[in-house]
């Protein structure tokens, strides 16, 4: 089941279509930004591949970088789907951190 | 039906000053296990590293007033010969003047209107030495002016500031706005939408869940919250809002977030210095219980209302750079424009702290938001368990006294 630590995620079934929305809590540092007190960069720190998986297929996946947003929301739809069935996010960052979230699709 | 009390009013008095009250119950009890030596935060504080490091010691801040005497009228030689093309730069610059930050001026996006419009100021029969010494400091002709004295407190140098007056001097056109979002008196008030409880929206929504986490975790003496306050949903209903409140063996008013570090100290073991990720989550924790409950801070005890009397003057001290009190900006200018920002009334500000900053993509609790205030009008900050804050928070809270408390916020 879902662990809900850094990634909260939501499928909802509606009339053939489930739609998905997830939101990340993340730093998506960019490196360029400033410590002000010791004056040097910020390391990166960002998710770089976000996937989406039905049934063992994947149905959405990305490539993201440092033009997303701190704790970035993400919402799609995909064609099918099934009340009761399971959802699975992964997402891993540039730090080589990754996390996976599974959710059951519930009706909208 | 009239209450007998009520009737006899004068009754009660007259037994009131026989008989003197003893007003503690709203109070925090001594009996409540609590650690009173160490502060909240790691000694030395230290401002946050994100934040400008500029130090700001040499201006009063909300702890100690430093003495600066309103200025004599400074002796200039007229006619000015500054540089219009130099102060029309001055008069923009985030820096130096930015004067359009408050005032309606030509050719500047987004001006405020805090200030009067002075886009004609040029044809005003003004003398040099009246504008001139008007920027050095405003106080010399307007003692109630909240118009910070940039060149008695450094902003501005004299040379600088004869630059402005040139410019001010060339100005003799009022402004007219095309786009009505360009004007300050038109310019729609910002409404804030999105739902705090929205868990898909406010990112903040992530420290319920761990709050409730660390609540039910056992700190190095082997307790946890749950193990005396097995009922949280019923125990916490109203506590929240109730708070901060005066902690008669700190002599200081703490709040949600110091209570929570001083009291695990003392029971769980565990510690949650101010401003970390673990404090701020147990504090949305156990505000998120009260939500939908209103404020109500009991404000009939006497320590209690010495507390807010201080808090009162605090809203007025001026302290910075730029000379500022709370109520200069939250009160005499609230619901006006500082260029883009809209300055809101301290009613309504303070019931959905700890909240999430879209700006800054923290979460903020009271007491940062009052740093952050303090580093805006350039004076140093104090550290979060300040017992000035506690009296601030307490008087604002207080002004808040009936709205309902919807925690965690999500706010610009």
């Amino acid at each position: 089941m879902s662990n809900e630590t850094n990634t909260r995620l939501q499928a909802k079934f509606n009339e053939g279509v489930t739609e998905v929305k997830a939101l990340i809590k993340h730093p998506m540092e960019t490196g360029q930004t400033k410590d002000l007190e010791t004056g040097k960069l910020i390391p990166a720190h960002f998710i770089e591949e976000i996937r989406c998986e039905y049934n063992d297929e994947v149905v959405m996946s990305a490539q993201w970088g440092v033009g997303i947003s701190a704790n970035p929301y993400l919402a799609f739809q995909f064609e099918g789907g099934k009340i009761g069935d399971k959802v699975k996010l992964t997402w891993k960052d540039n730090q080589g951190q990754t996390e996976t979230t599974v959710t059951e699709i519930i009706p909208k | 039906m009239r209450s007998p009390l009520k009737k006899h009013k004068w009754l009660v008095v007259i037994l009131n000053l026989i008989i003197p009250t003893w007003g503690i119950a709203t109070e925090i009890s001594v009996t409540i296990p609590l650690d009173l030596d160490q502060p909240t935060y790691s000694v030395p504080w230290k401002r946050y590293s994100q934040w400008a490091q500029n130090d700001w010691s040499n201006y009063s801040h909300l702890r100690q007033e430093i003495a600066r005497p309103v200025s004599f009228i400074q002796h200039v030689e007229t006619p000015i010969k500054g540089n219009p093309d130099k102060g029309k730069k001055l008069i923009a610059d985030r820096k130096k003047g930015n004067c359009a930050a408050c005032h309606l001026l030509p050719a500047e996006k987004l001006p405020g209107n805090v200030g009067i419009n002075i886009s004609t100021i040029g044809t005003w029969q003004r003398t040099d030495e009246y504008l001139f010494n008007y920027i050095y400091d405003p106080r010399i002709y307007n003692p109630s002016t909240i118009m910070p004295p940039w060149g008695a407190h450094e902003v501005l140098t004299k040379a600088e500031i004869q630059d402005i007056v040139a410019y001010f001097k060339t100005l003799t056109q009022p402004v007219e706005f095309t786009d009505p979002l360009e004007n300050p008196d038109k310019r729609p008030i910002p409404v804030e939408d999105r739902n705090n409880l929205d868990e898909m929206e406010n990112p903040a929504m992530f420290a319920v869940k761990l709050g409730e986490k660390l609540y039910n975790q056992p700190g190095s003496m082997g307790k946890s919250c749950h193990d005396c306050h097995d009922n949280p949903q019923q125990t916490f209903v109203t506590w929240a809002v109730r708070m901060p409140k005066v902690e008669p063996r700190l002599n200081k008013v703490i709040g949600v977030e110091e209570f929570v570090t001083r009291h695990a100290r003392a029971t769980t073991g565990a510690e949650y210095l101010a401003q970390t990720e673990e404090n701020l989550a147990l504090a949305i924790y156990l505000r998120y219980l009260a939500n939908g409950q209103v404020i109500s801070i009991d404000k009939n005890d006497d320590n209690t209302r010495i507390a807010l009397r201080r808090g009162e003057k605090l809203m007025d001290r001026k302290i910075g750079q730029l000379n500022l009190a709370c109520n200069d900006c939250h009160h005499t200018s609230a619901n006006k424009w500082l260029r883009g920002q809209y300055l809101g009334d301290f009613v309504g500000m303070l019931d959905h702290f700890p909240t999430y900053r879209t700006s800054r993509t923290e979460i903020w609790d009271i007491r940062k938001r009052f740093q952050w205030c303090n580093v805006s009008v350039r004076a140093n900050e104090l550290p979060p368990d300040a017992p000035e804050y506690g009296d601030l928070e307490l008087y604002l809270t207080a002004a808040n006294n009936g709205r309902t408390l919807s925690v965690p916020g999500i706010r610009h």
